[in-house]
């Protein structure tokens, strides 16, 4: 496959509009208040950001990541083009899917104004699929911003649709696209997402009782000295009141797996294996171990043998025939490493770990060697009993499968300085495919 | 009622699709409870065993062993279920009071194995029995000729075992076949349902708890979420006769079940014909602010991830046990969307979906409805405001975003047309129309997306729903 530019591919896109549908205005359109020139920011004369707003402008396209065994892999995915011109966004997402996706990162109280543009898939022309966000766990989700599909809308090619979310829950969470959720989540529409309580801002408080003389049911927060206002890189993981899901550095990590098989069947325009998938490369966002500890971006994915099924090279390279040659216009595509690094002389003791699983056909383990790692949250929510007691849970590991997600503790102040491992107990789960010492595993470094 | 006929599009989608004879139906009820059977006249449950055929979406059809009700449907829970005496998958849903003596009379009327019930969390006694009539008591006579197994008393074709047991705590338990030359099959093969107990002080209106008057566990819906999978190669090989051709090593699940249907089946109500042996329903219906019992079920042999849109549940029992720390009250439950479902365990778990703090009236802003807060103070709408449950902060708050014009959106068959509750709007000829209500799907399926397929297509699978009504809808 010969690449070509940006441009070129966005007008083919355009012109493939123009040719399936005749209804569809099929324009990019920002909705982000107090951004006046549509690319969702508001760093232009004249604009001024509203109090407690957040803006973002996604695309849904695709692109490319390399496993550590050097196996370049087609993906779907999320990029982030906040603060691009909407005329310029289709140009510039277009094979520029990143591997995890963005990660979001809100504040409670935040009204999240979350656009999605679907820039279409250049590698697959056949395809016209729609995309959505599913914002997983999102309480009292609304049917129009659930982003599922059957049951609600979808964005087509060259369009935008807007998600709104008021934003009254921290936790962790985590997003994907829900269209044919089999196909857009294997091919790796999937990122983190989690939100920080207001604890931070007010320190511990308690509910007092309504406000009087107000319209509104509004109960007030109440200081009662339990905790300070997090300050610095710390924080708190909910509104516990007590103070007990403090943390001096957190790390989000999502736990997921992609199968050779099926990205080849996709990029190849090959029936695509839904009963047989069975993921071979398992990931800490998106990339295996060593690469999980590089904390840089990968460089762009470019053209390389297929190490499985032709590990002597003679076939050259994968997908365009030729080693080296550049998959993407230039687009680095894996940016999160995920190894953790706590300096105690900084004062960094507790860490928090936010675990989400994306896995789409197993469960998994996850142990840090040495490490004894407390579970204050499941499914963005605080564990806590009706009665208010904490019902937290320490434990050397803890199995979770696909959408679950885990807000985990680890306190190191009797710990020895070194390097711990993060990893899957499944232990073939720490393999790149057929390369070993790979997949599940990182670093956590306690100085 | 008066609410949910006030716009006309609404109006106009109930006509459209001959819904409005839903609404002058007065239900026996009012809400939701579980599709089951309890012990009929002589205080038994007789069972029977036979094979049958079961059609999937996608056109395959599968082999199946099935329990069915011998006693043709007279201890059904609901009218709908009178009569029906098909095997059927998954299993009759027994249902039952604490404490209660429980019997179950099984007859092997032609399931080419030797076959059997095993009742989680329960010691089960079993005699061999002559063959039960329908809706007759345990025969007295005979009682030798059945067979010894590892487990228990097996019931080769021809032949009836009589299993006695007292049920134990209130909650959740599953009851299976485990017994034969191939134990392992038989919840493969269909012979697997479950059984739910009730608390001694239950009442269908006044004392809807999941285990008891106190216990923190009222709800207004009950429903059942239960999970099984299966290998469409086993059951062929079994259809051939060819027993000894499978391994369990061997298996490898293709297809994902909720209440013995998959996606779109399990959208289709209970009982429906179309679907002779699979009687149970997967969609979920309530209302903002309706508190939903979920039994989530694996009765299958691989673990499943299962996911809960709209709102997270909190947790109140796990295999027939209540999580508390004092026995009165179901106090040590987290919060969670998604429940981590391992092979023959059971969650209960409550959700509720109020709509609170989305940040906009979700039933439109320039509606023209109010939203009374006086009594009880609590930032819902009162019983006598047009939508009662309406969370009163969001009320007359436009939605903050336009949505894209049809033309740019692909549209879900249920999506309604409008982001509002109870609201319907203008979709082109041929698009959504399945959501007459103007309700809120959320779909409730299993995280492992794998599972959202029927032998390879997609979508099909454990893909379920619930939809959220608008306040005043009958639910049955």
């Amino acid at each position: 496959m010969k690449l070509f530019s940006k441009q070129a591919l966005a007008g083919a896109i355009a012109l493939a509009l123009l040719g399936i549908s005749g209804q569809a205005s099929a324009i990019v359109n920002v909705q982000c208040p107090g951004d006046n020139n549509g690319d969702a920011d508001w760093n232009d004369a004249g604009e001024s950001q509203p109090a407690n707003t957040k803006c973002m402008h996604l695309i849904a396209g695709d692109s490319y990541a390399m496993m550590s065994d050097g196996n370049p892999l087609y993906t779907f995915g999320f990029g982030d083009q906040t603060g691009t011109a909407p005329d310029q966004v289709i140009g510039e997402g277009i094979l520029s899917a990143e591997w995890p996706g963005p990660t979001i990162e809100l504040n409670e109280g935040d009204h999240f104004y979350l656009n999605l543009t679907n820039v279409g898939t250049v590698v697959r022309p056949d395809l016209f699929d729609p995309h959505t966000v599913h914002f997983h766990g999102f309480p009292n989700a609304s049917a129009a911003f659930d982003g599922v599909p059957e049951v609600s809308i979808s964005i087509n090619m060259g369009s935008t649709l807007t998600y709104y979310y008021n934003i009254v829950e921290p936790g962790t969470y985590l997003y994907h696209c829900h269209v044919e959720a089999t196909e857009h989540m294997e091919m790796g529409m999937l990122a983190n997402l989690y939100v920080h309580p207001i604890q931070d801002e007010l320190g511990c408080f308690d509910f007092g009782a309504d406000n009087p003389g107000t319209t509104e049911y509004d109960p007030v927060r109440i200081p009662n000295g339990n905790c300070a206002a997090a300050v610095g890189s710390g924080g708190y993981v909910y509104n516990d009141g007590d103070g007990t899901t403090a943390f001096d550095v957190e790390s989000a990590i999502q736990l997921s797996s992609f199968d050779q098989v099926f990205h080849d069947a996709s990029l190849f325009v090959q029936p695509l294996p839904f009963a047989l998938l069975e993921g071979n490369y398992p990931q800490f966002n998106g990339r295996g171990y060593p690469d999980t500890i590089n904390p840089d971006p990968l460089p762009a994915p470019a053209d390389a043998t297929d190490p499985i099924a032709d590990p002597a090279g003679v076939n050259g390279g994968k997908v365009t025939g030729t080693v080296g040659e550049p998959l993407t216009d230039g687009a680095v595509t894996q940016l999160l490493g995920s190894r953790i690094q706590l300096d105690r002389n900084t004062g960094e003791q507790r860490l928090l770990l936010r675990l989400s699983n994306v896995g789409l056909d197993r469960f998994w383990t996850i142990t840090a060697m040495g490490l004894t790692m407390k579970v204050v949250g499941t499914g963005a929510r605080h564990m806590r009993g009706i009665d208010g007691k904490n019902i937290y849970k320490e434990a050397a590991s803890h199995n979770f499968g696909g959408g679950e997600t885990l807000d985990i503790i680890i306190d190191t102040t009797d710990v020895a300085p070194g390097t711990y491992f993060l990893h899957a107990t499944e232990v073939h789960q720490m393999s790149n495919a057929t390369q070993l010492d790979g997949g599940m595993i990182t670093e956590i470094v306690i100085n | 009622m008066k609410q949910l006929l006030k716009q006309p599009g609404r109006l106009l989608g109930l006509l459209f699709l001959g819904m409005s004879s839903a609404l002058t139906v007065q239900q026996a009820q009012a809400e939701h409870d579980i599709r089951g059977i309890s012990q009929g006249a002589n205080g038994v449950f007789n069972l029977y065993a036979y094979p049958f055929n079961m059609n999937l979406p996608e056109g395959t059809s599968l082999y199946m062993w099935g329990f069915g009700d011998l006693d043709l449907g007279e201890g059904a829970s609901h009218q709908a279920g009178a009569n029906y005496q098909l095997p059927q998958y998954p299993a009759p849903t027994l249902i039952v009071t604490e404490g209660e003596a429980v019997t179950i009379n099984l007859v092997n009327y032609g399931v080419p194995d030797n076959i059997s019930i095993e009742m989680t969390g329960h010691e089960i006694d079993s005699q061999c029995i002559d063959i039960p009539a329908p809706g007759g008591p345990t025969p007295t006579t005979g009682a030798t000729n059945c067979t010894a197994g590892l487990f228990t008393n097996e019931a080769a074709v021809g032949q009836a075992v009589s299993y006695t047991f007292t049920a134990g705590s209130p909650g959740t338990y599953i009851y299976h076949s485990l017994a034969g030359q191939n134990p392992g099959l038989h919840t493969e093969m269909g012979l697997v349902g479950v059984m739910v107990v009730r608390p001694a002080d239950y009442d269908p209106i006044n004392n809807r708890t999941a285990y008891g008057a106190g216990t923190g566990t009222d709800y207004d819906h009950e429903n059942l979420y239960l999970m099984t999978e299966v290998d469409p190669d086993i059951h062929i090989q079994m259809e051939k006769g060819h027993k000894n051709h499978f391994t369990n090593t061997d298996r490898y699940a293709k297809v994902w079940f909720i209440n013995g249907r998959v996606f779109p089946d399990l959208f289709q109500g209970d009982y429906n014909t179309l679907f002779p042996n699979q009687p149970y329903e997967a969609l979920v219906m309530s209302r903002p602010g309706d508190v939903v019992l979920v039994r989530n079920v694996n009765a299958g042999q691989d673990a499943h991830p299962m996911h809960y849109h709209g709102e997270n549940l909190r947790f109140i029992g796990r295999d027939g046990k209540m999580l508390s720390s004092d026995g009165a009250v179901a106090d040590l439950g987290r919060s969670d969307n998604t429940i981590n479902s391992q092979p023959k365990q059971t969650v209960d778990a409550l959700w509720t979906w109020t709509g609170k703090d989305l940040g906009w009236d979700i039933y439109g802003h320039d509606a023209g409805h109010n939203c009374i807060d006086v009594s009880p103070r609590d930032g819902y709408a009162d019983a006598n405001s047009d939508y009662p449950g309406e969370w009163c902060n969001d009320h007359g708050k436009p939605i903050p975003v336009s949505l894209p014009g049809v033309g740019d959106l692909t549209l879900g068959g249920w999506w309604s047309g409008s982001p509002f509750l109870g609201d319907t709007g203008d979709l082109p000829p041929g698009e959504g129309g399945l959501n007459p209500f103007g309700g809120y799907f959320l779909v409730w399926h299993s995280h492992a997306e794998k599972e959202l397929t029927t032998f390879d297509i997609f979508p099909g699978g454990s893909l379920g729903s619930v939809v959220v009504l608008p306040p005043g809808t009958p639910i049955e």
